[in-house]
């Protein structure tokens, strides 16, 4: 991570350290920036530190080291039920269970077609919402609900939307003569359908993150290349795009991590159904450790979900250093 | 981007509205279901304004399976969920934002760490912790792990605002012979209030809006929190109600809805480049 | 400016104060709802507070819980009881962890297929010695059977529910289907009569097959397709013509009759309600439970009859999967429990239960008593009779059953019924899919 220099703080415009706040005595010779790390100063850092610190080691840390190393025990949630160590038992059972591995390759395909679309989708609106159009205030707002709605309310509102004998959607279809669809039961349409309700409530945060990155574009690159006669298109693909690289980086990056690791949504939009058409992995993973109370092996399964990201992103990562090199020479 | 031809500023204007009728309906939707009567919508009629309005919806909600002490325990939950973080974070993002080395690459590391995790792998885990702790099936311990879990989020948005003020300014303080502590209050803290705003109205929404953790943690119908009492409305062979179980969750959407309301200036005025940057 | 917000902070840490003193309070109610303490309440002395965690979900089930807990609460000063309101959703999830973390309650409500592993685990007391002459004797042997886990009795059986035909009355005269009225119907009958009501846009039967485990294995007792044989760990499984004939039959009068309402096999019985009531379907299969909720909610002049019990190749039995009444093994009042539910299981108290609920009492006494209650309601007779074919199925005696239904035989079922697998698949799926879940 490289240093943080926000243009200007978030939430004031004005910015904090605007001349004329009462404490500021000007004109004071400075101290040399930087002293010597010393003891004093380390101590007085853990001291500032420990207060968020313990809270995480309790409750964050030793349950993740805990639940790595349940995935190598056969430990349940039944009643005085003791747990051993069993090595990588687990995992060469894991190989065999079709299930699981039928519930990943969903996974992998709604996490990646999440991720893309949300980021087509929030870039088309974002720049919407930097060309000087009017209304821009009211769009602001509005563009902002998916992403204040809890995810129970957003599956209830799509189930609503969704529904096929009263849903809007179906009877906006039969109105222009078109067959309606049982999305969310059918087969072949519940996985697009509730990637669909993925992409919606993710375009807010995606829009607002890449709307303040294009604002950080001088001006001045897209007024001279359009005196130079170049397209707003090709201004979009030579200018803003290459602008935006790390932005996009870090936005799909999170929202393929979030959507493969998602739950809530899907959970009470589909519950999996129909016939296992939209088990998440998480959802999987749920259900073997609450409802077979096998939580050793939903461990196990843990493991291999945080593994298979970890690899994911590193392929990303590696293929976006070596472009970003690429466009660099 | 810079347009000036009519016909693409009208494609613009298209484009604008087709993805404003996207993102907003579902909440029109949502709306428009909760003043239904159960007469109307069992009539499988798709009228998006409700022939009557049926606003009894409303009053059945709130009576039925507890929605108001669930809004109560949600609210206590985020509320104190806010206050904690808030206070925890301020001093943790100060101290990542101007001590570098060790300190800053471990809290860096253990943000980006703690979203590649997915929850199941910390919730088995975590669930014992709790029930060692005598902590399960509480609210006191559900605000702790909520606590924890916003504090990546809280701490990374807040160092970005510490790294924003000058130096110069606490430097100077230091020379009038006031302790660090002191220099924290009068001068960081009155700069940094924006910004601790604007990150509490988050940890907020997400305490608000949380589903998974509460599920597994909250076992007594009466600590349910909004969104697991939403859950039990829709039922799966049980009669469903969907006036009154939309009536619940338009309740359920307001307080976030007036947070990003009030947030939004902010969250669109491009302030949050800092954050992206990094 | 400095006072002010040395004010503030004192405000702040005060609220922060008043707020986590509010959460103790909030723990220690809890704690107090959970089984392992649910002691003395310090109110009333030395009298002792029960929580009940029930399940009912309609209005009138809801109300008249409450009626027989406040006569109880009034009858009975030293034992007070508490209603934890519950839901069917997800209720044997919440089940695992209650007790897994030491906070189920005190009077548990839930059904004999689910309530199996609690008690394999011993999380459930035995309830043998409290249960009165005159319940054990009303009781039929099959269905204590079915609540009998290693010997012991683990539940009360309250309520039964079976697979009941509604049918719209009118759509069937305007289609000249003359409604049966014999003991039973065939399923070639019901066949016919959805054949021949499917017309003009109307199809003949919604079925609501979402979460279709539980109607195959019930229906297909009529067909003695009994699926396991075996008790615990020891079982064995079999899908053979018996057991695949319920999914079959329906599956041809959907695809080859067309007869069935596509949709209607993706929804949950309560969706498909709206189109019955909307004459989109003529008929449509229900557990008898949502008798009260078409009595309260189809419109007005809505003409509905109930149709005589299915009967299968070889009987019109269904399975009684029984819900039920236990009590937490941890519960420091195990005796002021069973008495509470021994209250509840009272004739009348069982009858009017199950009056409220459109289900079928499990003892004798209370279905006579809720016979003489509803004589001249419509649907009843039918729902009664229906409850004299209720045997206890060989999959309540199954330890792993549940996570079979939900992990192998739901989906399974599910991909069948939308045609994405054939009869055969389905068949390997359901066997294969148990020895994976039985492996351990």
């Amino acid at each position: 991570m490289t240093t943080l220099t926000p243009t200007r703080p978030p939430g004031d415009p004005g910015g904090p350290g605007t001349p004329g706040s009462p404490e500021t005595p000007g004109g004071v010779p400075r101290r040399p920036r930087r002293g010597t790390a010393s003891r004093a100063q380390r101590t007085e850092a853990a001291a500032l530190v420990i207060p968020a610190t313990l809270p995480i080691l309790v409750f964050s840390v030793i349950p993740l080291v805990t639940g790595i190393y349940l995935g190598f025990t056969n430990s349940t949630l039944r009643r005085n039920s003791t747990s051993e160590f069993t090595g990588l038992e687990n995992y060469s059972r894991l190989l065999g269970d079709t299930f699981f591995w039928e519930s990943f390759r969903i996974g992998l395909i709604w996490a990646v077609s999440v991720a893309l679309l949300t980021l087509v989708a929030a870039l088309g609106l974002a720049l919407l919402l930097n060309a000087d159009l009017k209304f821009k205030g009211i769009t602001r707002v509005l563009a902002l609900i998916p992403w204040a709605m809890p995810p129970v309310v957003v599956a209830i509102v799509w189930r609503l939307i969704y529904s096929p004998t009263a849903g809007p959607l179906n009877a906006g279809l039969e109105a222009v003569g078109l067959e309606g669809v049982n999305w969310l039961g059918d087969f072949s349409t519940a996985l697009p359908a509730v990637i669909v309700v993925a992409v919606w409530s993710g375009i807010p945060q995606s829009t607002v993150l890449l709307l303040a990155g294009m604002q950080q574009i001088p001006i001045e690159q897209h007024e001279a290349a359009a005196v130079d006669g170049a397209s707003s298109l090709r201004r979009f693909w030579h200018i803003t795009l290459p602008a935006l690289r790390p932005v996009i980086f870090a936005i799909t990056s999170l929202d393929f991590i979030w959507s493969f690791n998602s739950f809530g949504l899907v959970y009470v939009l589909t519950e999996g159904g129909p016939g296992g058409k939209t088990m998440l992995p998480m959802l999987f993973t749920y259900l073997e450790a609450f409802t077979n109370r096998n939580t050793g092996y939903a461990a196990a399964m843990g493991n291999v979900m945080v593994l298979a990201v970890v690899l994911v992103l590193s392929g990303y990562l590696f293929v976006q250093l070596r472009r970003g090199k690429a466009v660099q020479s | 981007m810079i347009t000036r031809n009519p016909l693409a500023r009208a494609g613009q204007y298209v484009a604008l509205a087709a993805y404003l009728v996207f993102l907003g309906f579902p909440l029109l939707w949502l709306l428009s279901t909760s003043l239904k009567s159960s007469g109307e919508i069992n009539s499988l009629a798709v009228n998006l304004i409700p022939e009557q309005f049926a606003w009894g919806n409303y009053p059945q909600a709130l009576d039925r399976q507890n929605l108001i002490r669930s809004a109560g325990n949600s609210l206590l939950v985020s509320v104190v969920t806010m206050v904690v973080t808030t206070l925890v974070s301020m001093p943790a993002a100060y101290a990542l934002a101007r001590f570098r080395g060790k300190l800053r690459a471990a809290g860096t590391a253990w943000i980006l760490v703690s979203q590649v995790f997915p929850a199941i792998l910390l919730i088995i885990p975590l669930f014992i912790v709790l029930r060692t702790l005598q902590l399960n099936d509480t609210m006191f311990g559900l605000i702790l792990v909520y606590v924890t879990f916003t504090l990546p989020f809280t701490l990374w948005m807040l160092q970005g605002y510490v790294a924003a003020i000058p130096r110069d300014l606490e430097e100077a303080g230091s020379m009038d012979g006031a302790t660090r502590f002191t220099v924290l209050r009068l001068i960081v803290f009155p700069l940094l209030v924006p910004g601790l705003v604007a990150t509490a109205m988050f940890t907020f929404v997400a305490a608000w809006n949380e589903f998974f953790l509460a599920l597994v943690l909250i076992q007594s119908p009466e600590l349910y929190t909004l969104p697991l009492t939403l859950r039990t409305f829709i039922g799966l062979e049980g009669q469903t109600q969907l006036g009154p179980l939309a009536a619940g969750a338009v309740l359920a959407t307001i307080p976030s809805l007036v947070i990003f309301g009030l947030l939004q200036r902010r969250l669109t005025s491009g302030s949050l480049a800092g954050a992206v940057k990094g | 400016m400095i006072r002010n917000r040395g004010a503030a902070v004192v405000a702040g840490a005060f609220a922060l104060t008043l707020a986590l003193s509010a959460c103790q309070q909030g723990s220690s109610t809890s704690g107090e709802g959970g089984g392992g303490d649910g002691g003395s309440s310090a109110a009333d002395g030395d009298a002792v507070t029960l929580t009940f965690q029930s399940l009912a979900g309609q209005e009138a089930t809801i109300a008249e819980t409450q009626r027989l807990v406040d006569e109880w609460n009034t009858a009975n000063p030293d034992v007070q009881v508490e209603i934890v309101p519950a839901a069917w959703d997800g209720v044997y999830d919440k089940l695992v962890t209650q007790f897994n973390g030491g906070s189920a309650p005190d009077v548990i409500h839930f059904e004999a297929a689910g309530i199996r592993p609690f008690a394999v685990d011993g999380y459930l007391a035995d309830l043998t010695d409290y249960i009165s002459e005159d319940l054990r004797s009303g009781i039929s042997d099959g269905v204590w059977e079915s609540v009998t886990v290693d010997d012991a009795i683990v539940a009360y059986p309250t309520m039964m529910q079976s697979y009941m035909v509604f049918a719209n009355t009118d759509l069937l005269e305007a289609a000249g289907v003359e409604v049966p009225t014999g003991d039973t119907m065939t399923w070639d009958q019901l066949r016919e009569i959805a054949r021949a009501t499917t017309r003009d846009g109307v199809y003949g039967l919604g079925w609501g097959l979402k979460s279709p485990t539980a109607t195959v294995m019930s229906l297909g007792l009529g067909n003695d397709g009994t699926f396991f044989s075996g008790e615990g760990t020891d079982v064995e499984i079999e899908v053979g013509d018996a057991e695949l004939a319920v999914p079959l039959a329906i599956n041809e009068m959907a695809t080859t009759d067309a007869s069935i309402q596509p949709v209607s096999l993706t929804q949950s019985g309560s969706e498909v309600l709206p189109s019955f009531y909307g004459g989109q379907v003529a008929m449509t299969v229900q557990g008898s439970f949502q008798a009260t909720n078409i009595a309260a909610d189809a419109p007005e002049g809505f003409n509905w009859t109930v149709l005589p019990p299915l009967e299968g190749s070889a009987s019109s039995a269904q399975s009684a999967n029984p819900q039920t009444f236990s009590v937490n093994v941890d519960s420091e009042h195990v005796e002021e429990s069973a008495a509470f539910i021994e209250y509840l299981m009272e004739p009348e108290n069982l009858a009017a239960l199950n009056y409220a609920d459109a289900l079928i009492p499990t003892s004798e006494q209370a279905r006579e008593a809720l016979a003489g209650l509803t004589a001249d309601q419509p649907g009843w007779d039918q729902i009664l009779a229906s409850g004299e074919n209720l045997t206890a199925p060989a999959f309540l005696k199954v330890d792993l059953y549940q996570q079979w239904n939900e992990t192998v035989a739901t989906p399974a079922l599910q991909r069948y019924l939308a045609g994405e697998i054939d009869l055969e698949a389905l068949r390997s799926e359901m066997t294969d899919g148990w020895s994976q879940v039985n492996r351990g």
